[in-house]
């Protein structure tokens, strides 16, 4: 409890050198990037262990409908949960009081991290720029390789975790001269009402956000939220209702029209996925994949392919061979993705940034560090192609959400 | 005494009892012990007095202790109501008590009456934990908490200062990943559930088996398809099936409708406990005897209100107990 604890009080000058603040005037390295070799958004190293009942921080609820017998609706999320009085949704983070619908953990953080904004990983984002990252318990789905499992699969009262407002947050993030607040780790999804309040205020004092998500969400609450928020990530599990069935108790459609939603709403996003050994890292499902990105999404949203490692509910498979990053990534180039990256291995060429048209290279990585950027203008400085992506803090603060298309788009047919 | 020091000597006395027209005992520490799930007894006794439907259930504490006395010599054929509760639990045991405490909760008077069981079987009051997943639910239900290392213990799973808290590593049971109760897992190797008589808004019925779900970290994501096979899934697993002895199903006041929260509306005064060691099958007469209870009323079949207890007849499907009700023999006193 003291990381967190300690971690909202005004850094000292042990705090700036632990949490390595600098990065972002530095523009370059970040330190706290250095040496570390996953790939995934991991909660650590302040994750608090344990499993302390802590009391509830209850908040009015956005997005559920009035059932009959003190039932309720929830629909912010795909599952829409039917919840009787005194029982959770499946997210376990949401509770009906006597009829009304309840988040549980409207600022209950349980991690909290100063991190590198490459780790999310978004790579067009601010680059050499830290995020200030933050995480409540729960999520909306289970992924049986979930790196985080320790926060995102427990209920707000079995991990340990400090009440912090949204003001304190910001001026949290402002004081670790964080440029953006991520949220992370679990799934923004579920604490939607504290992002929402957040992102706007942050917003109005200059701070950006970003969600890193499962894209787990309906189109209503993901519009209202976009209005407020600077960027976004998918971790885009697979390509087939099978793996997010079974290995995810979740479906694809609904993640393939967050998707849609995303590219209509014109904000910048990216995708992630992490490929797993027999499971989803068939060269036919990533071309399909590939193939439905370039279509409906457009040839511009970069694609992380990452590494597994084995934890939670998968042990019994090995760590994704470097050989399976470098296929993927060259099937969706093939594919006529302009931007794709072979995550989590450092100093692999796949890391870097090329320019798509002349295809020199404009970012160059180590892990989460910055080595060189020479991107100027959001421009190749070599053969002037606007690259794309989010390049200053003014342009993320700048954006502002296109109006809902007339028509809606329908997703594709996976496999 | 009746104890067995034997498989042999425990297998023989079975054979002398069926052969007296007894009804056969249970003897699940002896299979618990070898981690394998006990031959149940598929008798379910429906224990009822008008008296306890009236008043508060706080009154009733020596009729219950009666009532459920003599449903264990009828369970167990014995002579007397120390030497039915001494068929299934010996001095050595430590057993935990799983109540339900959301909602609707168990009335601690009925629980008194199985810790007096207890004890006709000399099972220390130390070895006796009253148990739920919060010490708020509990003390809320009435239930009186008790740390210390004297009495019955009674508190939750969040009562870290005594060890408990949940296990960190995830146990896999059929469908569900879980990390169970330290209580269910490391403080006790005999339990017995006592739920109460109520409907459940997804699983139909909340009684022996769903009690269990306040064993695991994360019911939450065990609620589709309600709950079935997760409910089957959480009682399949070592922890609960082979040292889960007897149920006794707390139908003072049942509830038929509105649950699992406390619903007055559909209050109803059963005044009566059910009783069995064979888990499924009394869940199978609670299921029964809440739709008989829902038809009268003009209600619909829990099927029919989108809430089959299809997890009832998987864990009959498995192997667990009996879910038929035509093979159940259901005993009224
Ligand atoms: S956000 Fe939670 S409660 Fe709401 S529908 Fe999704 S899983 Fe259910």
């Amino acid at each position: 409890m003291d990381g967190l604890d300690n971690l909202f009080s005004a850094p000292t000058r042990r705090d700036v050198l632990r949490w390595g603040v600098a990065c972002g005037a530095a523009g370059a390295l970040c330190p706290t990037g250095v040496g570390i070799a996953l790939g995934q958004d991991v909660a650590a190293p302040n994750t608090l262990p344990g499993l302390r009942l802590k009391g509830l921080a209850r908040h009015e609820a956005m997005f559920w409908e009035k059932l009959d017998e003190n039932k309720v609706k929830c629909v912010l999320c795909p599952r829409e949960c039917e919840v009787a009085d005194v029982e959770r949704g499946y997210c376990g983070v949401r509770e009906n009081h006597e009829g009304k619908y309840q988040t549980l953990v409207y600022g209950a953080l349980c991690s909290a991290n100063v991190d590198p904004i490459e780790k999310k990983p978004l790579f067009h984002y601010l680059p050499g720029t830290t995020a200030f990252s933050v995480a409540t318990a729960g999520c909306n789905i289970e992924c049986k390789f979930c790196q985080n499992w320790q926060i995102s699969q427990f209920r707000p009262e079995q991990v340990e975790s400090v009440l912090v407002e949204p003001e304190r947050l910001i001026a949290t993030a402002q004081a670790r001269s964080a440029p953006t607040i991520a949220y992370t780790y679990s799934e923004p999804v579920i604490f939607y009402e504290y992002v929402h309040d957040t992102a706007a205020l942050a917003r109005q004092q200059g701070i950006g956000s970003v969600m890193i998500s499962n894209g787990y969400i309906q189109e209503k609450p993901l519009r209202e939220l976009c209005r407020h928020l600077t960027g976004v990530k998918v971790d885009f599990k697979a390509f087939s209702e099978k793996f997010y069935e079974e290995t995810c108790a979740g479906k694809l459609k609904p993640v393939l029209a967050t998707l849609e939603t995303l590219k209509d709403i014109g904000i910048w996003f990216e995708l992630v996925i992490l490929l797993i050994p027999t499971l989803n890292d068939s060269p036919d499902e990533i071309k399909q994949m590939s193939e439905w990105i370039v279509q409906h999404l457009g040839p511009d949203v970069p694609m992380h392919f990452t590494r597994f490692h084995p934890t939670y509910r998968i042990n019994n498979l090995p760590s994704t061979p470097v050989g399976t990053l470098e296929r993927a990534r060259q099937i969706a180039l093939d594919a006529g993705v302009r931007y794709a990256y072979a995550g989590n291995v450092p100093t692999h060429p796949g890391e870097n940034t090329y320019c798509h048209q002349c295809k020199v290279p404009l970012i160059r990585r180590t892990g989460f560090r910055v080595e060189s950027n020479r991107i100027r203008d959001g421009k190749c400085p070599d053969c002037a192609t606007p690259i794309p992506g989010v390049w200053s803090a003014e342009q993320a603060l700048a954006f502002k959400p296109r109006e809902k298309a007339a028509a809606p788009q329908t997703a594709g047919q996976p496999s | 005494m009746s104890t067995f020091s034997t498989r042999r000597q425990f297998l023989a006395q079975m054979g002398a009892a069926a052969a007296a027209g007894a009804v056969l005992p249970t003897g699940p520490w002896l299979d618990a012990a070898q981690g394998e799930a006990p031959e149940r007894s598929s008798r379910v006794i429906i224990a009822r007095d008008d008296a306890l439907a009236g008043g508060s259930v706080d009154e009733h504490g020596e009729l219950l202790r009666k009532l459920l006395d003599a449903s264990m010599q009828r369970l167990s054929g014995a002579q007397d109501a120390a030497a039915a509760w001494r068929r299934w639990f010996k001095p050595t045991d430590r057993v935990g008590i799983k109540v339900n405490t959301l909602g609707h909760t168990t009335q601690p008077a009925v629980v008194d009456a199985v810790v007096a069981g207890l004890r006709q079987a000399d099972v220390p009051a130390e070895n006796i934990i009253i148990w739920d997943r919060f010490d708020s639910e509990l003390d809320k239900a009435g239930f009186k908490l008790n740390r210390s290392a004297s009495g019955v213990k009674c508190y939750g799973t969040d009562a870290e200062e005594v060890g408990s808290g949940y296990q960190s590593n995830v146990e896999t049971s059929g469908e569900i990943g879980s990390c169970y109760s330290r209580i269910i897992a490391e403080q006790i190797d005999a339990l017995i559930s006592v739920p109460v008589l109520k409907d459940h808004s997804l699983a139909g019925v909340s009684l022996g088996m769903k009690n269990f779900y306040g064993a695991i970290h994360n019911p939450n994501k065990y609620h589709d398809r309600n709950c079935d096979p997760y409910v089957v899934d959480v009682v399949s697993h070592r922890f609960v099936r082979p040292r889960w002895r007897l149920t006794v199903c707390d139908a003072t006041r049942g509830q038929c409708h509105g649950g699992p929260m406390k619903n007055p509306g559909y209050a109803w005064p059963f005044g009566g406990l059910i009783i069995g060691t064979d888990f499924v099958a009394v869940d199978a007469v609670g299921a029964d005897l809440l739709d008989g209870e829902r038809k009268n009323r003009g209600l619909k079949l829990l099927a029919d209100d989108k809430r089959p207890t299809n997890h009832i007849a998987t864990a009959g499907a498995r192997g667990l107990g009996v879910a038929d009700l035509s093979r159940i023999e259901r005993i009224e006193l």
